[in-house]
């Protein structure tokens, strides 16, 4: 597949992806939580400090056991994906970092990165989590 | 006992007037811990104590920057705390490195105030002193009037001063258990830290109208079992974004405080539930094979290497030609002196803090040659091994993704000598030869809190030993992939095939080409497997 946009167009596009997205994903795992698995693939992976979760019925297990949380992100930085090493869908790897609170106990640093892709629908693009790695970081 | 140390140095020069406890001149000598900072004053003091052949009293124990420093009269003791260094372990069994070497007196004894001008003090003292609650009462007190009176400076900020206090705190009012500070113009802590030991039953500590710049001050006495404590008026009030968060961090490092700024704090949450991780425990790496873990940390060894030598051409190899690179810091208003970060801060593409499109994009390193020189124009460093903590998240045949937490130092310029943590994120992708090649690549920087310092790191792990055997699962897999293409056996012989061949392709190539002319080949070997 031939590269159809330029890099520029690339980045914007990742960029826009990366911040709407990380928007909804924080905002549903603090408020919505029992929504969060539909912002994942199917066969999604995750890796949350080392312990490693994958399909999505996992997923709802995981995120159902996990208490309820308060994110607060203070880093979010993305790059497009070369199309050369995800070759069918656009992906995006999206970086972030922040604090989070736990059921209102001590505070945590934490790093997560995602890999996004897109799904085209007729009407617009969806993004959804192909990976998720979480480290608290202390 | 040789002391090579200052064989050729100028001896220090007696000074007139200057004296010990007992009247006898003598010469002084600092004792630098580096790192002392995290550790706690009271435990480095007793091991420092016990590894020495010679009983000493430290004078004017402080800080500088992130050690700590206390001095010591007579070249005998110089030299037993000379021979203490590397032999204490911390925690993380690094040993701790003592360094001394001569100085000039240090405050407290020179600006020692005279016998009659501690008699004055202390007289001063007792009058603000009130015996039913044990409290002494100590604000603006070198606007005192007795003290004025006699021509006597009592200003706390100094050495000397502060230790006279001390003195005769410990000596009159040994059961002290309030005291007020307030409005003495007090900009750092040093001083009182030896409060500690001096006046252990203070519960009660009043600190408010000084000039403390940050909390970091309060780390200094940190061993006081406070219950109260008056902070406002500080500078240091203002740096925090909200009051719970001022609150907490000054809960930490009193944890038995009750009242803070007279207000009374909610009971404390405490500290020993920790997280979530009864939901799941936190593990350190994750690699999903044995295989990918040396494939990753074999990598992660050569392009650490590389970097922190600044080997330009080495760099280059592990880049793919449209490489993808950002760098980012934090955001957030209680960072401590982001200036601290600021060879970063300019490169910084935290999306949090950059909203213009055009700077996003130009702040993404595109091609390999962009990223070697933003590389090469960044501080120096030399990274710690011994921390990194690798997560391999993702890989398909085409890509293989990993994140490194680790430490490292700069190793010169401005920051020389500061530890930064960072997060790595690499995307790769495999490279013809048994490597490689990184396609994304974000770090992460930020600035790592005084405990977590490491003093010593570790000496950087030699470079592996290149074999033209690939070991690794992954170049096997490749290579299965090839050879099934190019034979058009399936995948199962032709992975037969490499491994009688100790992964020789070219020899089982031949291997391969010899028996099929020979007919030797089972008809199995070519059809497809369900």
């Amino acid at each position: 597949m031939a590269m159809s946009m330029d890099f520029k167009t690339y980045v914007d596009q990742a960029c826009r992806a990366a911040e709407k997205f990380v928007n909804i994903y924080y905002e549903t795992m603090d408020k919505r939580r029992q929504a969060l698995t539909r912002l994942y693939l199917d066969k999604a992976t995750l890796i949350w400090n080392g312990n490693f979760v994958t399909g999505l019925e996992a997923l709802t297990n995981f995120f159902d056991m996990l208490p309820s949380s308060e994110f607060q992100v203070n880093m979010l930085d993305c790059q497009p994906v070369h199309e050369q090493v995800k070759q069918t869908q656009t992906t995006v790897l999206v970086v972030t970092s922040g604090t989070v609170k736990f059921d209102g106990n001590r505070q945590h640093y934490f790093k997560q990165n995602f890999l996004l892709t897109a799904q085209s629908t007729p009407n617009n693009i969806v993004w959804k989590i192909a990976s998720d790695c979480f480290h608290f970081q202390d | 006992m040789h002391m090579t140390v200052w064989r050729n140095r100028k001896p220090l020069e007696r000074e007139m007037g200057e004296d010990t406890q007992d009247g006898t001149p003598g010469s002084w000598f600092s004792v630098t811990i580096p790192s002392g900072i995290k550790y706690d004053r009271t435990w480095l003091m007793n091991s420092i104590q016990s590894h020495c052949s010679v009983p000493f009293t430290p004078v004017d124990f402080h800080f500088v920057k992130k050690g700590a420093r206390f001095f010591v009269q007579e070249a005998s003791t110089a030299s037993a705390l000379m021979n203490v260094s590397y032999k204490i372990c911390d925690e993380e069994r690094r040993k701790i490195p003592v360094f001394v070497s001569p100085s000039a007196v240090p405050y407290s004894v020179r600006d020692k105030l005279k016998p009659e001008e501690m008699e004055q003090l202390k007289l001063t003292l007792i009058k603000r002193f009130d015996v039913s609650k044990q409290a002494l009462d100590l604000q603006r007190l070198c606007v005192d009037p007795d003290l004025v009176g006699h021509d006597i400076d009592i200003i706390l900020n100094r050495r000397s001063c502060m230790a006279a206090t001390l003195q005769t705190i410990r000596k009159n009012f040994p059961e002290l258990l309030s005291l007020n500070l307030s409005s003495n113009s007090l900009y750092q802590l040093d001083g009182l830290s030896d409060i500690i030991q001096m006046a252990t039953r203070v519960k009660v500590l009043n600190l408010s109208k000084n000039k403390l710049k940050s909390v970091w001050e309060l780390s200094k006495i940190q061993g006081l079992k406070l219950e109260e404590l008056w902070l406002q008026g500080n500078p240091l009030c203002d740096t925090f974004p909200d009051q719970s968060t001022y609150v907490r961090a000054i809960r930490d490092r009193f944890p038995k405080l009750l009242c803070l700024d007279g207000q009374v704090l909610p009971s404390a949450v405490t500290t020993d539930v920790d997280t979530p991780c009864v939901v799941k425990p936190c593990k350190g790496n994750y690699f999903g094979s044995d295989e990918l873990k040396s494939l990753v940390l074999q990598f992660l060894q050569q392009y650490y290497l590389t970097h922190d030598c600044g080997d330009q051409q080495g760099l280059m190899g592990a880049y793919h030609e449209e490489a993808c690179f950002s760098l980012t810091i934090p955001f957030h208003p209680e960072d401590p002196d982001p200036s601290s970060l600021c060879e970063y801060f300019k490169d910084s593409r935290n999306m949090k803090k950059l909203k213009d499109p055009y700077l996003r994009v130009q702040l993404l390193k595109h091609t390999k040659h962009d990223i070697v020189h933003t590389l090469c124009v960044l501080p120096k460093t030399q990274h710690d091994f011994s921390s990194f903590v690798v997560d391999t998240w993702f890989q398909t045949e085409t890509m293989l993704c990993f994140s490194v937490n680790g430490l490292f130092k700069e190793v010169e310029g401005s920051s020389q000598g500061c530890v930064r943590a960072f997060t790595r994120t690499f995307i790769t992708t495999p490279a013809s030869s048994s490597s490689l090649f990184i396609m994304n690549d974000e770090l992460f920087v930020w600035d790592v809190s005084p405990k977590k310092t490491q003093s010593t790191f570790c000496i950087p792990v030699p470079t592996p030993s290149t074999s033209s055997m690939p070991s690794f699962y992954w170049e096997q897999q490749q290579m299965v992939q090839a050879f099934s293409t190019q034979s058009g056996m399936n995948l199962q012989w032709s992975q037969k095939y490499l491994q009688d061949n100790e992964w020789n392709y070219t020899r089982a190539g031949q291997v391969f080409s010899m028996l099929k002319t020979e007919g030797k080949i089972p008809e199995e070997a070519f059809k497809e497997i369900p």
